[in-house]
């Protein structure tokens, strides 16, 4: 007999398994559902970080990069570049392209490779070609490949011309892979590839215009990278080039990745939080059941620990099969998701299990099990074997242990402890765990009420509002259950879609309302009074504001270098890139100071700097000051004079430094403008400015902001999925509530009939019931999923939070008719039933 | 074999507090067969589950097999069964989801009994089920569940049987026989019986009677 030589309690729960899984299935879904979303969350952003790491030498294009702006490096430090293995020499700049056949033009990032490009990956064009055939000479035109996009919006094929500046290119094929395209954080338009020995002719190359020379090198085997790069830095210390290496590669995805995992996780973790609640139904109405069983087997000898081991085995054993579906989905999700990804955002994910991920959710997932199951079973542990003699009197209430409670704190503080030291924000993490405690006693404390009110209401109502109100209240009605899971799912999705609609909102109407229709960049310091004229005469024109503009990057705060510095926890955008600046005599129309006064307008002293005073903040600056900012390999060195308030959102023309005149005039530098035009006039400003300087630039503001608002979108059908995967949890765990109590329904349905009710008194009754818990639990879960939402969108996105009077009213509507159209679903055999078998069958 | 000792048992209702045991008194010697009788609500089948240690006391002293029953704790007293007492109950109670043959080992499981199988076999044998031990309660009829009752009962060799209406849910017939059986039993292993009945032709087969009315021994 095999079977004996497992331990008893093994022995006990298998035979127990034999009754089968009836009453287990919403358990199975619930855990099920709760470990796919977490192990797949898991697993999807583990596959891109992973990719991100394997992928690291293609996606930045080098085992090191050196970016310069405005110049190329000078002989020597190229010298030391191709000591140190193969370089790739390439040019990136933002440039009008335009169509000369059917006049249609666009915005794009042009880059200009060399013959070595790219050093690690492949590229791949359609239709298949190698790279540098496809932008070579041939036939009088050099060549280009671009993305799909450009030649949609040209309106033009393959073979075609497209002109860019003063150079015609052919287009010969479209990209179908970049290796290294994640490597530009801030994409306007979509890419042209151009050979770099044809930009000259493009006239592009001008002073001060914002064109990035960038090396990238591939070690040679077996070179010392580290004490090459040091020797670089030494020789070369005024360079001003910014160096990434192979841990700096795809960090901008990494930490997208990062951040969205982190909220979908808590999303997960919300669904999970809401299954618990169908796993405590399933496991109460599972014990329940088990009455009988439990007291026989007491009177068999059977003591209380065994009892509670028996079922602690059987459940967690359930548990385990349902956490096994839910990983086995999970651990799928980046497969399925890699076509995905791969096509949108040119991610290529290492497939493959990731265990950690897996680990996490199945860990979340027996500890929520366990959680929602103790309470039930220390209950069946302790019930009287008497029962099985005597139901005529009513067994004495069982008192919670000490040790009980103790056990169910160590399971909790462990669930809380997994929470907040698996996630990588754990501040945002510790107050969802806050949040979600919160709420779940916000909807405990309004199901008490709710009953309450009930039985106190319904002693004063007569008829149909009556038995409403006593069937909420009565023994056994499922109100607890409806409104914790309606409520937790509804608080939701409430949250996400209040986050959404304000995101939405604030680009929407906000910005393009107080922002400018167009950005120029650019323009030459001597074609300023001609575009000025030119822009000025166009039909519909409101307002035209041009400053100088030049790039450098802050090197030095407080006389420190920046690579000596800690890394400021915010602000450190700031650091990392090279930023705008631009000089100015007079204060800036709009300037707001907060600190500090402007400097008298024939200032002739030494640099002063008027900085954005959140930056100023974040980094620790105050007036007085030094901040060194490397302009084109020139130091120069200013005393913060004043702080300066940014509204970055009005998308007007704001610099994080002003210099002080004087100090920058004889740089070279190019203009930017912004215009504000109708509407109905912006097609022909566009066309007018760059046929007529083919140089400059636009930026459609409103192009600009609809991508961004096309990304959003994408994130928000994501989160919005996750959203709607929590109230589907709510929904079922609803359901299993109101069919658990059918059987109770039914019987009532009959007696009332017998006495006398119609199908539509049941009907009514049943509706207002149901309605009244379903509005009641909207109700509160609109005032805690705005809070949360308030939370998020006032200090984490530090965007101004207004209430959405749709996201309520549909709330509302959707929590009642939800609990309506489910508790009607679970009793409308109530309304059927025959009385006579049923009264028969007793 | 059982000595108690001014018991009484008070429980709440939803209708207030009830006196369902007002002071017994009652002494049962080793071997010794037992019939209780007495109407509906007299306090038969709670005298049974006190003596069983499913019931605590409000007052009074229990002992059962030399042991002092009030002084033990839930789980000694799920020992205490373990080792002295074989319960037969009107309603079989079988566990549905186990076989006859799991059923009658159960107790000697979890007395640890290496041999339970064995002997849960050699008792279902005793009771003339030996071909029906991969049977589940479901596939039994009635006079068969209360004999694997009576197996599961007597699996353990109890000193002390406690039978509440065995035969309630049987015809006339098969309750005869089940009667026979457990008389049978007893007298081979020299347990003691206590048998709660309706049946005054049941309860002559006792060697004495004892007879409960509203919570007190009218005589014994």
């Amino acid at each position: 007999m095999p079977e004996a030589r497992l331990p008893l309690t093994l022995r006990l729960a298998g035979r127990e398994l034999r009754g089968g899984l009836r009453g287990f299935r919403l358990f199975l879904f619930c855990l099920a559902l709760g470990a796919a979303l977490i192990a797949g969350i898991g697993s999807l952003a583990d596959a891109v970080r992973e990719g991100i790491n394997r992928d690291a030498k293609a996606l930045l294009g080098g085992d090191i990069e050196l970016r310069l702006l405005y110049r190329p490096a000078d002989p020597a430090a190229l010298q030391a570049f191709a000591a140190a293995g193969r370089v790739s020499d390439l040019r990136t700049l933002r440039a009008m392209a335009k169509s000369p056949v059917t006049g249609e033009r666009r915005l794009v990032e042009l880059k200009a490779v060399d013959l070595a490009y790219p050093l690690f990956g492949t590229m791949d064009l359609s239709p298949a070609e190698p790279l540098h055939e496809a932008l070579a000479m041939r036939g009088g035109h050099w060549g280009a490949v671009a993305d799909r996009e450009l030649l949609d919006r040209l309106g033009i094929s393959l073979g075609q011309i497209v002109r860019v500046g003063s150079q015609d290119y052919e287009i010969r094929a479209a990209i179908a892979h970049e290796p290294d395209r994640g490597a530009d954080a801030f994409i306007l338009g979509p890419r042209l590839m151009v050979a770099d020995e044809s930009l000259a002719g493009t006239g592009l190359i001008q002073p001060g215009s914002l064109i990035y020379q960038v090396y990238r090198i591939a070690y040679a085997p077996g070179f010392d990278a580290k004490a090459w790069l040091a020797n670089l830095k030494q020789r070369f210390p005024d360079a001003g080039w910014r160096i990434r290496g192979l841990d700096d590669a795809g960090m901008g995805i990494k930490r997208f990745v990062d951040r969205t995992a982190l909220f979908l996780t808590m999303v997960g973790l919300s669904a999970l939080l809401i299954g618990g609640v169908g796993v405590g139904n399933a496991v109460r109405a599972y014990l329940g059941s088990k009455t009988a069983t439990v007291a026989i087997l007491k009177c068999l000898g059977a003591p209380a620990r065994s009892i509670f081991a028996l079922y602690l085995t059987l459940i967690m054993l359930l548990a385990a099969c349902g956490i096994l579906i839910g990983l086995a989905v999970g651990a799928a999700v980046p497969f399925i998701a890699a076509p995905l990804l791969a096509q949108g955002f040119g991610l290529d994910l290492a497939l493959g299990l990731y265990p950690g991920a897996l680990l996490e959710a199945a860990v979340f997932g027996l500890l929520v099990a366990l959680a929602f199951s103790l309470p039930a079973l220390t209950r069946t542990r302790d019930l009287p074997p008497g029962q099985l003699f005597r139901d005529m009197v009513q067994p004495s209430k069982l008192r919670r242990r000490w040790r009980d409670i103790l056990w169910f704190a160590l399971v909790l503080a462990a669930l809380i402890a997994l929470t907040i030291l698996s996630a990588d924000d754990r501040l945002l993490a510790f107050w969802f765990v806050l949040a979600a405690f919160a709420t779940i006693i916000v909807f405990r404390l309004l199901a008490f009420a709710i009953v309450a009110l009930a039985r106190g209401l319904a002693r004063y109502r007569r008829g149909l509002t009556r038995r409403a109100l006593a069937d909420l209240a009565g023994p056994g009605a499922p109100t607890r259950s409806v409104v914790l899971s309606l409520g937790l799912g509804l608080t939701v999705l409430v949250a996400i879609a209040s986050i959404q609609g304000n995101l939405r909102r604030e680009l929407a109407d906000t910005m393009p309302g107080a922002a400018p229709s167009f950005f120029f960049i650019d323009i030459q310091p001597d074609q300023l009074a001609d575009f000025s004229s030119l822009v000025r005469g166009q039909p519909g024109f409101h307002e035209l504001e041009s400053v100088p503009m030049l790039r450098g990057r802050i090197v030095r705060l407080k006389d420190v270098a920046v690579e000596q510095l800690p890394p400021p926890a915010e602000g450190r955008w700031v650091l990392e890139g090279d930023r705008g600046l631009t000089w100015a005599a007079a204060t800036p129309p709009g300037t707001r100071l907060v600190e500090g006064s402007w400097w008298p307008a024939d200032y002739k002293g030494p640099p002063l700097i008027s900085l954005d005073s959140e930056v100023a903040k974040d980094l620790g600056l105050k007036l007085g000051d030094h901040l060194t900012v490397n302009l084109l390999g020139r130091e120069i060195t200013g005393t913060i004079a004043n702080l300066r308030d940014i509204d970055w959102t009005r998308l007007s023309i704001n610099f994080v430094m002003v210099f002080s005149p004087g100090v920058l005039e004889a740089a070279p530098q190019t203009e930017i403008a912004t215009v504000r035009i109708d509407p109905a006039g912006e097609v022909a400003l566009e066309r007018a400015v760059t046929d007529r300087f083919a140089n400059i630039s636009a930026i459609r503001v409103k192009e600009a902001l609809a991508s961004v608002a096309r990304i959003l979108d994408g994130l928000s059908a994501a989160v919005a999925s996750m959203a709607g995967v929590a109230l589907v949890a709510g929904i079922a765990v609803l359901a299993g509530a109101v069919l658990a109590d059918r059987r109770r329904r039914i019987y009532d349905a009959v007696v009332l009939k017998v006495l006398g009710a119609t199908r539509g008194n049941l009907l009514a009754g049943l509706v207002l019931e149901y309605g009244f818990m379903g509005l009641a639990t909207s109700l509160i879960a609109l005032l805690l999923g705005s809070a949360a939402a308030y939370g998020f969108v006032h200090w984490v996105m530090e965007s101004p939070f207004g209430f959405l009077p749709g996201v309520a009213l549909a709330t509302a509507g959707i929590g009642s008719a939800l609990a309506i159209l489910i508790g009607l679903a679970g009793t409308w055999r109530a309304l059927g039933q025959k009385a006579a078998p049923l009264l028969r069958n007793d | 074999m059982i000595r108690l000792e001014g018991v009484k048992l008070k429980l709440a209702s939803a209708a207030g507090e009830v006196n369902i045991l007002r002071g017994l008194t009652l002494d049962v010697s080793r071997g010794e067969t037992v019939g209780v009788a007495g109407p509906s609500g007299s306090g038969k089948s709670t005298m049974m589950m006190i003596i069983a240690g499913l019931e605590r006391p409000s007052a009074g002293r229990v002992e059962v097999a030399g042991e002092d029953l009030t002084a033990m704790s839930e789980d000694d007293l799920a020992r205490f069964r373990r080792r002295h007492i074989g319960i037969v109950f009107q309603a079989f109670h079988l566990i549905p989801t186990m076989t006859a043959l799991e059923n009658v080992a159960v107790p000697l499981e979890f007395a640890r009994r290496g041999d339970a199988f064995e002997r849960a076999a050699a008792s279902l044998a005793a009771v003339g089920l030996q071909h029906r031990l991969s049977h589940y309660p479901g596939q039994l009829s009635g006079g068969e569940q209360q004999r694997v009752a009576l197996a599961r009962a007597f699996a353990v060799e109890p000193g002390l049987l406690l039978a509440d209406e065995p035969t309630g849910n049987l015809d006339g017939e098969t309750g005869r026989q089940v009667i026979d059986l457990m008389f049978d039993l007893a007298a081979r292993q020299s347990s003691t019986l206590i048998l709660i009945t309706h049946d005054p032709a049941l309860a002559a087969r006792c060697r004495r009677l004892v007879r409960l009315v509203d919570g007190r021994i009218l005589d014994a």
